[in-house]
């Protein structure tokens, strides 16, 4: 009884200011560190696994993006179907800037993420007020009708069917931006676009997404303006977006209209879905998977490579509900059995709570899997 | 010797099609008090619940809630006024962590409705997370802590809902069937964590079908019938009203 009427001191007490929030910690520098490391070697480790140096620039791009789609889907827990729509109006403004403007890469990276914001709050505003089924098939619908726009009344801008051709080659401080000076361009790029996800979903901010895919009636009631947080979320995946908009140009001096298709929509859902939804690796793994399946597996096994490609989805899909980074943990936690110190002690036999509550807080476990961090 | 009222429900009507689920409902609930709402089942206690906090707009009334209307605010502005609620059906976060969830509440308290700080990690030792800790252990969950939130039984979801409520310090909580579902031990466990709740200042709205929570908590009870307001009152004075013994308490007079 007494110990009831200290609720609300209790908790006042617990929060005493000499404790500061603190940022990331070491193990943070080490994950992105690591990350880092094996971005930055690809074009070297690709090579023993039958891959060359632009497939490894292909797969930094396409990763950044799909990670940038993920923070929707995977954090946020809204599929969007149209983030061609972002990638390619992005594509188009670093297109137009290099050709009408300068060579230069910083201003056209400056101007395609304008691009993709303005564009990106546009839809998110219209889109953002529904959500599940009826928030897809909306942003499926704006990206179709830039599409649209982008092969009728912007054709003269655009190029058209043809594409936006005619590109003069980027230039970075008066170096020629082609082969492998992209890579490093967009791998620098994806470390920074990693490290900040991974912020995100450290932050305060992360735990607010992800309860808005819990439950937004309960976040709602916890006294949060949803709306704002989705529309942050959805602000944040289009820069993701936008920046690999860019580099797909930088990458390849030509703006073709597939980039503000819906297939391309289409292809960074599966390359999150196949990655592992709601992770930081898994949407770049799967981008990784897709485009080696693409250029590496398709010379092996020929014409019938998208049968495959759809066999494999489909497996994923109904086996690996959480992608290859499920697999991946599965493997972990089943191996973790053979190494003593990783043996993790269940109490089920727990049932003094006066005792272990306290204690169990700050000795450290307090997310839901710890594994789930990446 | 009239207390402070903190809300007051002035006139409210609502209709769903041709269904009058409020008829002119008029209530007034007293600042530190627990005031219960009883009545049959579709008597309009939820949805009286439900214009409270803007999950269904009234068609005619106004609410004061510390003499400043509620009507037509958004839910979560309603919140940040110090509201909080525990729904019918436990509302959590399943897959998250009965820490996660405790620390939502909690940094909506801090932050209010939107507020983007990425200079700072989740981590143990972060004094959010360490004030989640003890509401938890407060409410008797603290075993769990890190365990997913959709493993607790029902009654326990009862329970950790009922610490996000209370981790955001409200000055007035709305219960909707707070004990449904808990054993005899955990509803008095319950009764007294909420009595000793309201001697800290916390007013307290609370629906319940329970008649022994009913009248070990309440320092006033108002029954609600086919939407209207039949009978309001002390306790005993409530007991004994007859039309309260037809409508509600089943005809049978006190044992």
């Amino acid at each position: 009884m007494t110990d009831d009427m200290s609720v609300l001191q209790a908790a006042r007490s617990s929060a005493s200011p000499t404790l500061r929030p603190r940022g990331l910690g070491g193990r943070d520098y080490v994950v992105i560190s690591a990350f880092a490391l094996v971005i930055l070697t690809m074009p070297m480790w690709i090579l023993t696994i039958g891959g060359y140096e632009a497939l490894a620039t292909k797969i930094v791009i396409w990763g950044l993006f799909a990670l940038g789609f993920d923070i929707m889907l995977g954090f946020t827990g809204y599929l969007s179907f149209g983030h061609a729509a972002f990638f390619g109006t992005a594509a188009y403004a670093t297109g137009l800037s290099l050709k009408h403007l300068t060579p230069n890469l910083l201003p056209a990276l400056g101007i395609s993420i304008v691009t993709a914001v303005l564009i990106g709050g546009l839809i998110g505003v219209l889109s953002l007020r529904r959500s599940g089924i009826y928030f897809s098939i909306l942003s499926l619908a704006f990206a179709e009708m830039l599409h649209a726009a982008a092969l009728s009344i912007f054709q003269q801008y655009t190029g058209g069917d043809n594409g936006l051709t005619g590109l003069p080659l980027p230039m970075l401080f008066g170096l020629q931006m082609q082969g492998i000076a992209v890579f490093y361009v967009a791998a620098v790029l994806l470390i920074i676009g990693f490290a900040v996800a991974w912020k995100i979903k450290r932050a305060p901010f992360g735990l607010m997404l992800r309860a808005i895919k819990e439950n937004p009636l309960r976040l709602e009631y916890a006294g949060i303006n949803i709306w704002a947080y989705k529309m942050a979320a959805f602000m944040i995946s289009t820069v993701y977006a936008g920046i690999a908009g860019f580099l797909m140009v930088v990458y390849q001096p030509y703006v073709a209209t597939q980039y503000v298709h819906w297939s391309t929509s289409g292809e960074v859902v599966i390359m999150s879905v196949i990655g592992g939804v709601g992770t930081l690796v898994g949407p770049i793994l799967g981008a990784g998977f897709m485009l080696y399946f693409e250029n590496v597996v398709q010379a092996i096994i020929g014409e019938q490579w998208r049968l495959v490609l759809g066999f494999v989805f489909v497996c994923v899909v109904i086996f690996l509900p959480g992608g290859f980074v499920a697999l991946g943990h599965t493997i972990w936690h089943r191996l973790g059995h053979l190494v003593r110190s990783r043996r993790r002690n269940v109490s089920d036999m727990e049932t003094d709570s006066e005792t272990s509550g306290r204690s169990s807080a700050r000795a450290g476990a307090y997310t839901s899997g710890e594994h789930d961090a990446c | 010797m009239p207390a402070k009222a903190i809300l007051s429900v002035q006139g409210v009507s609502k209709s769903f099609g041709g269904l009058k689920a409020l008829r002119n409902v008029n209530l007034t609930v007293e600042e530190n008090s627990i005031h219960a709402i009883i009545g049959p089942n579709g008597a309009g206690k939820s949805t009286l619940l439900n214009i409270l906090v803007g999950l269904i707009a009234a068609d005619e009334g106004v609410i004061l809630y510390d003499g400043s209307p509620l009507t037509g605010l958004s839910p979560y502005k309603i919140i940040q006024k110090g509201i909080a609620r525990v729904f019918q059906t436990p509302q959590i976060f399943p897959a998250l962590s009965l820490l996660e969830n405790v620390a939502i509440a909690a940094f909506a308290r801090r932050d209010g409705q939107f507020g983007i700080k990425m200079r700072e990690a989740l981590r143990p030792g972060h004094p959010v997370l360490e004030e989640a800790a003890d509401i938890l252990h407060h409410v008797g969950l603290a075993a769990y802590m890190s365990e997913k939130a959709q493993y607790l039984s029902r009654g326990d979801k009862r329970r950790l809902e009922l610490a996000l409520c209370l981790v955001s310090k409200p000055r007035l909580l709305l219960l909707d069937e707070p004990t449904a579902g808990m054993s005899r031990h955990d509803t008095n466990r319950t009764i007294d964590l909420l009595r000793a709740l309201s001697r800290q200042g916390m007013t307290k709205i609370i629906i319940e079908h329970d008649m022994h929570v009913v009248f070990s908590l309440a320092d006033r009870i108002s029954v609600l019938a086919q939407g209207h307001v039949i009978a309001e009152g002390h306790p005993e004075a409530v007991r004994a009203d007859a039309r309260v013994q037809e409508a509600y308490l089943g005809g049978v007079h006190a044992q």
